[in-house]
């Protein structure tokens, strides 16, 4: 063992970052920017105001406290207030579908006379289910109402002030819906783009520094050809990759004990609520930006490490803004700017309302998702063919 | 008797990276059927003036027509056979596949082409081994054959012959020699001093510029010795030991 050695091996190291400006940057930059990003996302969250819609089954008694909670919320002074009120619960589900509401509180036919009986009565929260962080949001505010709430009913029913048990529905998603039933549609497009970005742009790199790509620029190949022939290319193994994501994430294969193996399952057995065509459209536009991307960005690259390196730049702002874990107008103004520019934002937003919300293409915003997808693939693809240096096209 | 029309007319060339000239003014023309050394010293713009001619750099002023048509055009470019210095393969193709793209990207469907430069560099019995496998004069076999596919009217070479063995160069150079009796123009950028013996017509560029045109001998005459890598050097503006004797083009 020589430590002159090992320094030598130590002192190349550094000697060869002194000169990759790039990879100090990835080191002690990227780590602040990232970092500061997510606490600018978190911090700095709008706070929008919940609005409740309360449900009254209760008759003349419920609507005094009806008029009690509208009373002590007018002007959201706790970041809550009920909005509107009805006495159907379908009335109720179509004002959060129409996104009249962000929360909805049914008090039931036997609310008061739960109460005067001593007993704890069972109210129903509605919350639409595919924002977990929203929800969460709503029915932390909503603890506020339901104190007023008790004590109204101590009020009507001159008892002790009772807190109600709450019982949770979503609008979309199953009761037994979990985190993953809401994030496994956008993962499957965020891993999807993370790959195909990655293996696009390392490919075309190697063409830029191994020659090839000199040698096909000296053929009667045009630019245009060469990138349309790759994202044939790549699309195909993306079109597998989104297909086989698809069915991890959609389906579910039980696979029976064998010997000494115990019995397991394969696949997420995710519920879309609306058609997978539609969601494999979706995140097949995504991929063929991404394969273009990829060739854009390995422009800028010098080595395969300078492409790893776009990562921190590229794909994990996409994950922060891109409104998968929080809805993009929750966003600072400046973020929301700057998350309608990526095409994650349009492809999440487009895969919730299909997968989530059972949304189709008759649904304008979601055709507004699959156009933007398609001109963000084709202006990546004017971008690719602009870096490919000829002098002839 | 009208003089064949040139294969290559460099008129006045010149091409800059910034502040750098790398290729300074070069008239020349070039007859077909003649096989053309390109001599020089690193940096001396041999690369840039190939890749002007093959359509991949724009000159900065001055013009260039190769078989008549004014590059970069890339009307043109099914005509010319350009083989970069870097070996420039797929090394997960096989040897057959690397050339059935190549020859497809011409045009060329047909398996005989393929067949046929297999044949020449010898490489039929590895037309099924990824390039990746293959040695490294093996690999510079298979890139010359990339380029060779097509049957191109005119082929510029930019050192073609590095890493292959003596006895394989003498059979490049006897199949150059076979190509350019049939018509086909060939530049070739070299070091290898035998193989600029081999050329018609040698010409030596220094800073971007011609600084001696003409057959071996007479370049070695210019020289004013009987050795042509001591005329290397002395177009290159360095005594016999490699060290620069000042840096004044002649």
């Amino acid at each position: 063992m020589s430590g002159a050695r090992i320094l030598a091996v130590s002192r190349r190291i550094a000697r060869g970052f002194r000169r990759d400006e790039r990879t100090l940057g990835l080191i002690f930059v990227v780590p602040i920017v990232v970092t500061a990003l997510l606490g600018w996302v978190i911090r700095d969250q709008k706070d929008a105001t919940v609005g409740v819609v309360v449900v009254n089954e209760a008759g003349q008694p419920g609507q005094r406290i009806v008029d009690a909670l509208t009373s002590a919320t007018t002007g959201a002074p706790d970041g809550i207030e009920v909005v509107s009120w009805t006495t159907s619960v379908d009335a109720a589900r179509t004002a959060l579908r129409e996104g009249n509401g962000d929360i909805a509180i049914v008090l039931p036919a036997s609310l008061l006379t739960d109460v005067a009986a001593g007993r704890r009565p069972s109210l129903t929260v509605i919350t639409p289910g595919t924002e977990p962080a929203v929800d969460g949001a709503a029915l932390g505010a909503l603890q506020g109402v339901v104190a007023t709430l008790a004590g109204e009913l101590a009020a009507a029913t001159g008892g002790a002030s009772i807190i109600p048990v709450l019982t949770h529905e979503t609008l979309y998603l199953s009761a037994d819906a979990d985190a993953l039933d809401v994030l496994a549609p956008v993962f499957l497009a965020y891993f999807g783009y993370f790959f195909v970005f990655l293996l696009t742009g390392i490919s075309f790199l190697r063409e830029r520094v191994g020659g090839t790509l000199e040698r096909l620029l000296s053929t009667p190949v045009s630019r245009a050809e060469i990138v349309l022939g790759y994202s044939l290319g790549f699309g195909f193994f993306a079109t597998l990759q989104v297909i086989v994501l698809t069915l991890f994430v959609l389906g579910r294969l039980d696979v029976p004990a064998i010997g000494p193996l115990p019995a397991f399952t394969i696949g997420l057995a995710i519920q879309s609520a609306g058609s997978p065509l539609i969601a494999f459209l979706i995140t097949i536009l995504l991929s063929l930006g991404a394969v273009n991307l990829g060739i854009f960005l390995s422009t800028f690259a010098r080595s395969e490490l300078q492409i790893i390196q776009f990562i921190p730049l590229v794909i994990i702002p996409q994950g922060l803004l891109g409104g998968i874990f929080w809805p993009i107008d929750r966003l600072p103004d400046l973020l929301q700017f700057v998350a309608h520019a990526m095409p994650m934002a349009y492809a999440v937003d487009g895969l919730k309302a299909v997968m989530l919300r059972g949304a189709d293409l008759a649904d304008s915003a979601v055709r507004l998702d699959v156009l933007v997808l398609a001109g963000i693939a084709a202006l990546f693809v004017i971008l690719a063919g602009a870096t490919i240096k000829r002098e002839v096209a | 008797m009208t003089p064949p029309a040139p294969a290559v007319e460099a008129t006045g060339l010149r091409k800059s990276f910034g502040p750098v000239l790398a290729v300074d003014g070069i008239d020349l023309v070039l007859a077909p059927g003649r096989i053309y050394g390109l001599l020089g010293p690193n940096g001396s713009g041999k690369t840039t003036f190939i890749r002007m001619l093959a359509g991949l750099a724009r000159p900065t002023s001055g013009s260039a027509r190769v078989l008549g048509v004014l590059v970069p055009d890339r009307s043109v470019l099914g005509r010319i056979g350009y083989m970069p210095q870097a070996e420039a393969i797929y090394p997960d193709l096989s040897v057959g596949e690397n050339l059935e793209f190549f020859a497809r990207l011409e045009g060329r469907t047909d398996r005989a082409a393929v067949d046929h430069v297999l044949d020449l560099v010898e490489l039929g019995d590895r037309r099924h081994t990824p390039a990746m496998h293959l040695s490294g004069g093996m690999r510079r076999r298979l890139s010359l054959a990339c380029t060779l596919v097509h049957e191109p009217s005119v082929l510029l070479l930019d050192e073609p012959t590095v890493g292959v063995d003596p006895a394989l160069r003498a059979q490049f150079w006897a199949h150059f020699r076979r190509l350019a009796a049939a018509g086909t123009t060939i530049l070739v950028a070299s070091h290898v001093m035998d193989e600029a013996d081999r050329c018609d017509e040698l010409v030596f560029v220094r800073s971007g510029r011609i600084l001696v045109r003409g057959t071996s001998s007479e370049v070695r005459a210019g020289a004013g010795t009987a050795d042509l890598e001591a005329a290397f050097l002395h177009f290159a503006g360095l005594d016999a030991e490699g060290r620069p004797l000042g840096n004044d083009v002649p």
